[in-house]
């Protein structure tokens, strides 16, 4: 079994006042196991829409999604909730850390979820943290008194502490300078390397180089699909593809 | 004005929840503001209506026994000088035990006939009867009817110097002195033929009754023992006994008096509640709102602007708690109004009182406004800029409370400790008003326990005992070894009761007792000890503080012309007798009264404590001694009939308390929790998105009010099971109670204490069910 979410005709739409607005269309998806999947597409074109759908966090409103061989449309919040407990990740674009709670509790609180062993929590915790690069001073300190790269950091730590087999990322460096937003990226992909899933929604190009596969969606639809290998700093060649790829998407 | 309704109804629609629990809360507080004060206002003050209407002078005196040779003339004579107006007649007095509720009561009856409806002072009236019934009947006094269980057509047996009177209830009657039991006299009207009957057998209790009107400047007190005094010097052997009309009303009102306190104290309770809940309630919406707030500045409003806006919303709410709350009461008013009423027995309709109505209203929206208004001072400390960047004014957190690298505790446990720190101000709240409300529902225990499962007597009466068999003084002797003989029979003692002078200045009522240390009820003695010695008193505290007498202190003490300088050896808590009573042994009383002459009382005991063994005995000396026993007495059936009303009302109070705790904490919650849920939605979004479940989060909100629950209700009970009878103290001072011991059941406690755990969580539970609403996901995408 090589894909982890398989989509069959997933459709989303939204009725505000009387208005029908068909945000996804018949997705039929793939999503293999070990890759950097990047969702690129035009703003409103329904990516967010996919991706926490995808992760169960929002339920279509037709069509079927498995996910680990589980057909997580048919589960209820809370049987979502656990379901998201165990095999998913999310990385969001603010930071959505827990104010109240420091650096290493927001972790924590993640990591006792998924696993009742203390010193193994803790010992995950600490690994996760420095294979961020946030160093052991910040960890005690709470999310306003970090810098926004410091906290997205915190939220990739958060989100694989539990090793899930999919990492969601929202745009994770869209609130971001470039210097900062590099960080974010090196980490990710340096889980992509150990065999980390992840999906990330981008807007940014120079994110979007960092995927092996990249998805483009327009109107609902995946409008095209571009293979990319794997990632090597300093690579000009997969840049034009890329840069190419979104030129014939309209880009 | 326009733009200031317009916010208001904005700040409305933001708070709907909010309003809707802070209406409740001064719903309640109103209704029992306005319960206290509608029985304060217009129920309290009836017995007194009551006994103007009937025009019941100053008092009365009433003269039984050796009134031979005393006339009426004899009678103007002596009292003229003293008195505006006075009216004399003579009818029948006698002590007998007649059936009441569930029991019996004691009654000092004043029979009479149909006069009774035409005396030209302290006249009494006929509130129902039926003309049909023409013969062997009686009319009873309104409360047999009120509290009493009896109804017009029932029949009535009355026991008069050992014959039976089988009478028909004709209907009953309202009168100023004699229609309460409190106040121990009650007046029974019969018809002509019995009456007359009555009168005309051999030794028939005949008695005088005098109702006065005093003359401008005549003190009660001098001028009762002044005539006392003449008479006795007409009439040696009268037995003299005065009642003012003062003593008769605070007598009646007795009840109603526990139940206004009460309601006082509890809507007391209840606005301090709504102070907390409004402070808090408008610190959150200025914190939610900081934005708006802030955009509303800089767009112009000023910030009374927006203060008189929000005011305007919470005076609104407040208007609305008010009517609620007085209409509510009016609602409820025949139950709490009638049980206040009943016991005086006196016939009352309840009509709507505007001056009480305009009082609740008034200081509600009063209370609300200055407490509104003084919290939102902090609007105008909003800086526009600042607000608009919102996020800044929020948390500071510095301190790293319930590390989860370090806690021993399960990750809900440890997150809900979290959410206790930050919430850490909403959890004081909770522990003040949970801790208030665990004592008063101890209160209400104690109220039911010593009122209504086993009431304490003691409390009551002078002494508490099996029987009393009372025998003239040619078989007093005989009889107390006759007594002392029966199997079963303990502790005989024999007591009887004189008024002792204090100069011309004051009267005690002096329980004169042949062994003190036989006393059963030793609580009566709350400083110092009992008298032990021939020359030594005890009298009560009320009477010591009123002439400034301390234990050590001797005083004068007199009887006709022999006086005795007593030393005073301790200080008695008594509820009768206006509260001034003495005690001393017989040796001490015969240096200056002679009592070889005077009848025996003999309290006893009994190893059975049942009405059915007293009577037993009783009837067993009644056939030795016949006419020589001259008064008998089963406490058993007194206290199941004089303790009824009692015990409804303490029912009733402990019911008031525990619902309106339950209520007040229900509402207390939902206005907590939905405030801590709003303020942490942003997080139960974030925790939700990585895989927490809803349970979770009811769970943890549920629990981070625990600690604050248990620590209160732990602490609370244990003051309260403390404090309780020291706070009772304050209330019962009034009635001449100053040390009480009433008894609070443990078992009881830990119930209540268990009991509001258990609905605190479970209410904190059922509100925190809310977070199931927040949706993950649309937190994510709505930023
Ligand atoms: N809860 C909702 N109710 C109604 N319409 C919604 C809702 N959420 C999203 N939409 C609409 O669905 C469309 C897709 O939204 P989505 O957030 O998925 O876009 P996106 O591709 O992520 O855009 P962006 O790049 O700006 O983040 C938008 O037009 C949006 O207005
Ligand atoms: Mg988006």
């Amino acid at each position: 079994m090589n894909n982890i979410i398989e989509t069959k005709k997933l459709c989303k739409t939204y009725s505000t006042g009387g208005v029908q607005q068909h945000v996804l269309r018949n997705i039929d998806l793939e999503i293999r196991k070990g890759d950097f999947t990047i969702l690129m597409g035009p703003s409103g074109a329904g990516k967010s829409t996919l991706l926490y759908a995808l992760s169960g966090m929002d339920k279509p409103t037709l069509g079927e999604i498995r996910f680990c061989d589980e057909d997580i449309t048919k589960k209820n919040s809370d049987q979502l909730a656990l379901f998201r407990r165990k095999h998913c990740g999310f990385v969001f674009q603010q930071t959505y850390l827990v104010d109240s709670m420091s650096v290493m509790d927001n972790v924590l609180s993640a990591g006792f979820l998924a696993d009742n062993d203390r010193k193994s929590v803790i010992t995950k915790a600490r690994e996760v943290l420095k294979s961020v690069d946030l160093d052991e001073e910040l960890w005690d300190k709470f999310p306003t008194q970090i810098s926004g790269g410091e906290a997205q950091r915190a939220g990739i730590a958060r989100a694989l502490i539990n090793k899930p087999d999919m990492v969601f990322a929202d745009e994770p460096t869209g609130a971001l300078n470039s210097k900062t937003g590099k960080d974010v990226l090196d980490a990710l992909t340096r889980f992509n390397k150990d065999g980390q899933s992840i999906i990330m929604v981008t807007h940014d190009i120079v994110s979007a180089r960092r995927g092996n596969r990249i998805l483009y969606l327009k109107d609902g639809e995946i409008a095209g699909e571009l293979d990319l290998g794997r990632y090597v700093s300093g690579d000009k060649e997969r840049h034009t593809a890329l840069r190419d790829f979104l030129g014939g998407m309209g880009w | 004005m326009n733009k200031m309704l317009l916010l208001t109804k904005s700040h409305f629609r933001k708070n709907k929840g909010t309003s809707v629990g802070l209406v409740s809360l001064m719903l309640i507080a109103a209704m029992l503001l306005s319960l206290s004060l509608v029985v304060l206002f217009d129920a309290y003050p009836m017995a007194r209506k009551e006994a103007e209407r009937l025009d019941s002078g100053d008092g009365f005196f009433r003269i039984s026994e050796g009134i031979d040779g005393l006339t009426d003339e004899k009678i103007e004579e002596i009292i003229e000088d003293d008195v505006s107006r006075y009216y004399i007649y003579r009818c029948l007095n006698y002590i007998t035990q007649v059936p009441f509720a569930d029991g019996t009561i004691t009654a000092n009856a004043q029979i009479y006939d149909d006069r009774a409806f035409s005396k030209e002072m302290g006249n009494s009236e006929i509130v129902t009867e039926d003309t049909s019934i023409t013969s062997d009947y009686i009319y009873l006094p309104y409360q047999f009817y009120t509290s009493g269980g009896v109804d017009v057509g029932d029949q009535f047996v009355l026991e008069i110097q050992g014959k039976k009177y089988d009478l028909t209830v004709r209907g009953f009657l309202t009168t100023p002195y004699f229609g309460c039991n409190n106040s121990g006299s009650y007046e029974f009207v019969l018809d002509d033929d019995t009456y007359s009957g009555m009168v005309s057998v051999d030794g028939a209790p005949e008695c005088i009754l005098v109702i006065y009107e005093l003359k401008d400047g005549v003190e009660e007190s001098r001028f009762g023992i002044r005539v006392n005094n003449d008479i006795v010097t007409v009439a040696p052997y009268v037995n003299f006994q005065q009642m003012p009309v003062e003593s008769v009303i605070s007598n009646r009102t007795f009840i109603s008096l526990i139940i206004v306190i009460s309601f006082l104290v509890l809507s007391g309770v209840v606005l301090l509640v709504v102070l907390f809940m409004l402070t808090s309630s408008i610190s959150n919406y200025i914190r939610e709102n900081i934005k708006m707030l802030g955009a509303l500045k800089a767009i112009g409003y000023t910030s009374s602007d927006i203060r008189v806006s929000v005011t305007l919303l919470f005076l609104m709410l407040s208007c609305i708690g008010a009517i609620g709350g007085i209409v509510l009461s009016y609602a409820l008013l025949p139950f709490f109004a009638q049980m206040s009423i009943a016991q005086m027995g006196i016939p009352y309709s309840i009509s709507f009182l505007p001056v009480p109505t305009l009082i609740v209203f008034s200081s509600i929206v009063l209370f609300t406004a200055i407490v509104v208004s003084v919290v939102l001072i902090r609007i105008s400390k909003i800086e526009p800029i600042v607000a608009l960047r919102s996020g800044i004014e929020s948390h500071s957190f510095r301190k790293n409370h319930v590390r989860l690298d370090k806690t021993s505790m399960g990750l809900d446990m440890s997150l809900a400790m979290k959410t206790m720190f930050f919430n850490i101000k909403q959890n004081i709240i909770t522990f003040i008003v949970v801790g208030i409300m665990v004592f008063l529902c101890t209160l209400g225990l104690l109220m039911y326990e010593n009122f209504s499962v086993h009431p304490k007597v003691d409390m009551l009466t002078f002494e508490y005992c099996g029987g009393i068999a009372a025998f003239d003084h040619e078989t007093a002797e005989d009889a107390r070894e006759f007594l002392e003989e029966q199997e079963g029979v303990s502790n005989v003692r024999n007591m009887i009761m004189v008024y002792f002078y204090y100069g011309d200045e004051d009267k005690l009522m002096t329980y004169v007792i042949d062994d003190l240390s036989a006393l059963n009820n030793v609580n009566v003695c709350f400083e110092g000890r009992l008298p032990l010695y021939d020359n030594e008193i005890a009298v009560s505290g009320k009477f010591a503080s009123a002439h400034g007498i301390k234990v050590g202190d001797t005083i004068p003490m007199s009887y006709g012309d022999e006086t005795f300088d007593y030393l005073i050896t301790g200080f008695i808590q008594t509820t009768n007798n206006g509260g001034k009573e003495a005690y001393m042994s017989a040796r001490a009383a015969s240096r200056i009264t002679d009592l070889s002459n005077a009848p025996a009382y003999y309290y006893f005991d009994t190893e059975t404590e049942t009405e059915e063994e007293v009577d037993r005995i009783l009837t067993k000396c009644e056939d030795k001694y016949g006419e020589h026993m001259i008064s008998k007495m089963n406490f058993y059936g007194i206290i199941a009939g004089s303790l009824t009303t009692f015990k409804s009302v303490a029912t009733t109070m402990l019911v008031s308390m525990c619902v309106i705790s339950v209520l007040v904490i229900l509402l207390v919650m939902f206005l907590l929790v939905k405030a801590l849920i709003l303020n942490k939605r942003k997080d139960y979004g974030i925790f939700k998105a990585i895989g927490f479940t809803s349970g979770n989060l009811v769970l943890q909100t549920a629990l981070s009010f625990t600690p604050s629950i248990v620590i209160s209700v732990i602490l609370s009970s244990i003051l309260s099971y403390c404090y309780a009878n020291k706070f009772m103290n304050l209330i019962m001072g009034a009635f001449g109670i100053v040390k009480s011991r009433f008894d609070i059941p443990i078992p009881g406690v830990v119930m209540i204490a268990i009991g509001m755990i258990l609905i605190s969580f479970l209410l904190a539970i059922f509100e925190s069910r809310k977070v199931k609403r927040i949706e993950a996901y649309t937190l994510l995408v709505a930023e």
